[in-house]
C-alpha cells in the first residue's frame, strides 16, 4: 500500500493512527495465540456441554440434558461439596500461615533464612513424589499417627476413613503451597515502609496494633493476589486426590477435576465430561469475581 | 549326475583361458551374492505397508509381543510395524482417545473387557478365521475357552484373536501355614467359611496393628476389585445385570456374595482393608512381602516372586489352589485375558498384514510359554502338552482356574460398574456402611450409566 505510513498526501494516516497500527500488529500474534488455542477450546468446551459425544462418533446435540443428568447425580453432587469445601479449606489455609511465615520471616527469628529456604523445597519436589512421599507419611501406622503415639493415638486412618481424608489432603496442598505464597508476602512486607512503623511505635501501637492497622491494610492487594490465585489454583485440584487417595473412600476425596477425567477418558462422555467443566469454570468466575468486589468494598472504606 | 557328464566339462576347462574361468568365477560369485538381495528386491517389490500396533506394558508379556513383532517385519521387509506401548491401565483409554482423534492404531491389543464398548460402536473390524489358519468359525471358537469366546465373537463372526487368558487362583503361603501347623496341601480353604477361618489362624496382630494378615483382598483399583467379586457373585447365584439391562448386584444373591467379601475381615479379623503396601503395578506385594498369607491373583511369574522375595522363590515355599466355593470343591474364579485386534477403519492392506502379524505370533506357543510362563495362552491347542509347560509347577491349577472361570460382566458401562463397586466396597469396607444401601447405590449408579449410553 504506497503512501500508508507515509506523511503528506490524499490517504496519509495520523500519526497515532500509525501508533495505533503498529500496537496491533504487535499483538495480533499473541491474541491470535490465545483465540486459537485458549478461548477457541473454552467455547467448543461450552458447545460440548449441549451435545453427547463419545469421542468416537459425531457429537449429537441434546440441549441442557448434560446438565439435567449433573443435577439428578450424586456422586456430581458429592464432587461438588468436596471441591467447595477444599477450596474454602487450602485457600484459607493457604492464605494464613503463608503470612504466618512471611511474618514471622520478617521479624527475623532465628533461622529465618534457612527456614525459608527449607520450606521453599517443598516446591521444587515434583508433585507425584509429594503425593508418594505422604501417602507413607500418612500410613494408619505411618510417621504422622507415630507423632501421636505420645498421646495415646496407635492409628489413624487418615487415608482411608471419608471424615479424614479430604483434610489430610488439604493438609498436604498447604504444605506444599503455602512456602510458595509465603515468598509472595514477604515480598509484599518488605514493601511496606518502615516509616509507619516507626510513627506507629512512637505513638504507642503495639505489636497487634502495627499489624492490623499498617500490615493488613497495606497488604490488602497482596492478600487479595494470593487468595484468587490459591483458589484457581485449589478449583483445579487434581494429581493430589487422584494419586493419594483416587478419589475414595467411596466419593469422600472425588473432586470436579477428577469427576471430568473419569467422565471423558474412562467413560467416554466428553460432552457430560464439558458439562462438569461448565460448572467449574462457573464456580471459579464467580469466586473471583466475590473477591474483586469484597477488596474493592474494602479498598474503597480505606480510602473513604 | 554320471561320470561321463561331469567329465565332460572338465576335459572342456583345459581349453579355457585364464580370463575365462576369471570372467566365469565372478558371475558365479555375482549370482550366488545377488541371489538373496534379489528375494529381498522381490519382498520389497510388495506394496510397503506401515502399521501402527499398541499393547500394554507387563515385564514379561510385553517383551515377548516386541520380538514376535520383530520378527515379523524381519519376514515381511514391506511390513514396518510402529511399535508401541503403555502403561496397563491407560491402554483402553489411549485407545479411546486415539479414535477420537483420529490416531488409533491399526491394531492393538484390548483388554477383553473393553471388547464391548470397541463393538458397539462398531471400531473392530471381523477378523478372517480361515486367514488365521483355522478351517471355519467353529474350530476357532472351540480352540478357546468359553469365557473367551463369549467376549470376542459376535453374532457369528470373531474380533478378537486370544493372546493371554487366565483365571485367578489362591496363591498361599506355605511356610506361613506350616507355622500355623496347617498342611497346604491337604488344608487349603475350599468354602468360604473355611478361608476365613484359616486366615484367621494365619493372622498375627499386635494391639490394632497387623503384623500378617492371615487373607488381603485388593483394594487398590477397580480393576482387581472387579477380578476378585466377580467370581463371588456367580457364585452365590448372582448376575450382574437382568435380561432388561438392569444392574441387580443388590438382589439377595449380591447381598450374599458382598457379605462374604465382607466376612474375612468383618466377622473373622483376619485382614485389614486400610492397610496395604500394594501398587497397581505389584498388586500382589502384601503376599510377596509376606504380610499377607493367601491372596486371589492371576499366575505370578517366577521373576516377580524372585525380584522382591528371592527366598520365596529359591524355597519354593508357595503354591496356587482354586478359589473357594459357596460349596466345597465347587470354587471356581474370574477369568480375562487379552485380544489381538484390528481397527475398522485401518485400510483393507493393513487389517490383511495385521492378521497375517497375529497368525505369526501365535504360531509358536512354546516360545510364549517359555518367555511369560506361567501366564497361560488362550489357545488351547499347540502348547499344553510340550515337556516345558508339563514340568513348570502347579501349572495343572493354572489351567483348571482358566478353564473353569466365569467372565466379566460383558457390559458398554463396564468402567462406570466397576468404579461403582470399587467405591461402594469401599464404603462397607472402611468406613462400615451397610451393606444393602450400598449395593442400592452401586445399583442406582449403574442404571444411570447405562441410561445415558448411547450406542452409535
Amino acid at each position: 500500500m504506497p503512501g500508508l505510513f507515509t506523511l503528506g498526501g490524499p490517504r496519509r494516516i495520523r500519526f497515532h493512527q500509525r501508533v495505533q497500527l503498529w500496537g496491533i500488529g504487535f499483538v495480533l500474534p499473541t491474541i491470535l495465540f490465545f483465540a486459537v488455542f485458549k478461548f477457541g477450546p473454552m467455547l467448543w468446551a461450552v458447545g460440548l456441554s449441549f451435545m453427547s459425544y463419545d469421542m468416537m462418533s459425531a457429537p449429537t446435540f441434546i440441549g441442557l440434558d448434560n446438565y439435567r443428568n449433573l443435577v439428578a447425580d450424586p456422586v456430581f453432587r458429592a464432587s461438588l461439596f468436596n471441591t467447595l469445601v477444599y477450596i474454602g479449606g487450602s485457600t484459607s489455609l493457604i492464605t494464613l500461615v503463608g503470612l504466618g511465615l512471611a511474618v514471622a520471616i520478617k521479624t527475623r527469628v532465628p533461622g529465618a533464612r534457612y527456614y525459608m529456604v527449607g520450606m521453599f523445597l517443598t516446591n521444587l519436589i515434583p508433585i507425584i513424589v509429594v503425593c508418594l512421599i505422604w501417602r507413607f507419611l500418612l500410613h494408619p501406622h505411618g510417621l504422622m499417627t507415630q507423632l501421636l503415639h505420645p498421646f495415646g493415638i496407635q492409628r489413624v486412618d487418615w487415608l482411608t476413613n471419608s471424615s479424614l481424608a479430604l483434610p489430610a489432603i488439604i493438609f498436604v496442598t498447604v504444605w506444599r503451597f503455602a512456602p510458595y505464597f509465603m515468598v509472595v508476602f514477604l515480598a509484599g512486607l518488605l514493601a511496606i515502609p518502615e516509616d509507619y512503623y516507626e510513627a506507629a511505635r512512637l505513638d504507642g501501637a503495639n505489636a497487634v496494633s502495627r499489624f492490623w492497622h499498617i500490615t493488613l491494610p497495606l497488604l490488602a492487594p497482596t492478600i487479595f493476589f494470593v487468595v484468587v490465585v490459591s483458589a484457581l489454583l485449589s478449583a483445579r485440584i487434581f494429581l493430589m486426590p487422584y494419586f493419594m487417595t483416587g478419589g475414595g473412600p467411596g466419593n469422600a476425596t472425588r473432586v470436579l477435576s477428577m469427576l471430568i477425567f473419569e467422565t471423558g477418558f474412562s467413560y467416554l462422555k466428553m460432552g457430560q465430561a464439558a458439562a462438569i467443566s461448565v460448572v467449574l469454570f462457573a464456580i471459579m468466575l464467580v469466586f473471583t469475581f466475590a473477591q474483586m468486589r469484597l477488596f474493592e468494598r474494602g479498598e474503597l472504606k480505606s480510602v473513604g | 549326475m554320471t561320470d561321463d557328464k561331469s567329465s565332460k566339462p572338465e576335459s572342456k576347462t583345459g581349453n579355457f583361458s585364464r580370463r575365462d574361468v576369471l570372467s566365469i568365477t565372478a558371475a558365479g560369485a555375482l549370482a550366488a551374492a545377488t541371489a538373496p538381495i534379489s528375494r529381498i528386491a522381490s519382498a520389497q517389490a510388495k506394496k510397503p505397508i506401515n502399521i501402527s500396533f499398541w499393547t500394554f506394558e507387563n515385564p514379561q508379556q510385553r517383551p515377548w509381543v516386541h520380538k514376535r513383532v520383530n520378527m515379523f517385519m524381519e519376514k515381511n521387509p514391506n511390513v514396518k510395524v510402529d511399535f508401541q506401548y503403555f502403561a496397563f491401565g491407560d491402554l483402553g483409554k489411549k485407545v479411546s482417545v486415539g479414535f477420537a482423534t483420529g490416531t488409533a492404531p491399526d491394531g492393538f491389543v484390548s483388554q477383553d473387557w473393553f471388547m464391548p464398548t470397541w463393538q458397539a460402536k462398531g471400531l473392530l473390524a471381523p477378523l478372517d478365521v480361515q486367514r488365521l489358519g483355522y478351517s471355519s468359525l467353529k474350530t476357532f471358537t472351540d480352540d478357546f475357552a468359553p469365557a473367551f469366546v463369549a467376549g470376542a465373537v459376535q453374532k457369528g463372526k470373531a474380533y478378537g484373536y486370544p493372546l493371554w487368558f487366565y483365571g485367578y487362583v489362591n496363591y498361599l503361603n506355605t511356610k506361613q501355614f506350616k507355622e500355623v501347623g496347617l498342611d497346604a496341601a491337604k488344608d487349603w480353604p475350599k468354602t468360604w467359611d473355611q478361608l476365613g477361618e484359616v486366615a484367621k489362624r494365619l493372622t498375627i496382630k499386635e494391639g490394632n496393628k497387623f503384623t500378617r494378615q492371615g487373607f488381603k483382598f485388593a483394594m487398590h483399583t477397580a480393576a482387581w476389585t472387579m477380578f476378585q467379586f466377580n467370581a463371588i457373585l456367580h457364585q452365590c447365584g448372582g448376575a450382574w445385570f437382568d435380561k432388561a439391562g438392569k444392574c441387580t448386584i443388590n438382589n439377595a444373591a449380591g447381598l450374599k456374595a458382598m457379605t462374604i467379601r465382607a466376612s474375612i475381615a468383618k466377622q473373622y479379623g483376619a485382614e485389614d482393608p486400610a492397610d496395604s503396601i500394594a501398587t497397581g503395578p505389584l498388586p500382589q506385594m502384601d503376599w510377596l512381602k509376606e504380610r499377607a498369607s493367601m491372596f486371589f491373583c492371576h499366575p505370578i511369574p517366577p521373576a516377580a516372586i524372585e525380584s522382591q522375595n528371592p527366598k520365596m522363590l529359591s524355597e519354593g515355599y508357595f503354591r496356587p489352589v482354586q478359589y473357594p466355593g459357596v460349596q466345597a470343591g465347587k470354587g471356581y474364579t474370574t477369568t480375562y485375558g487379552f485380544n489381538l485386534v484390528v481397527n475398522a477403519r485401518a485400510a483393507k492392506e493393513k487389517q490383511e498384514a495385521l492378521q497375517d502379524m497375529y497368525k505369526f505370533m501365535m504360531s509358536d506357543l512354546g516360545d510364549a510359554w517359555k518367555d511369560t510362563a506361567p501366564f497361560p495362552p488362550a489357545r488351547k491347542s499347540g502348547w499344553a502338552d510340550k515337556p516345558e509347560v508339563k514340568k513348570f509347577p502347579y501349572v495343572d491349577e493354572i489351567i483348571i482356574a482358566r478353564d473353569r472361570g466365569v467372565a466379566l460382566p460383558q457390559t458398554v458401562v463396564y468402567n462406570e460398574l466397576g468404579d461403582a463397586v470399587h467405591k461402594g466396597i469401599q464404603q462397607i469396607m472402611l468406613n462400615n456402611a451397610d451393606i444393602q444401601k450400598t449395593l442400592n447405590e452401586i445399583a442406582a449408579e449403574v442404571d444411570r450409566a447405562t441410561a445415558a449410553f448411547k450406542p452409535t
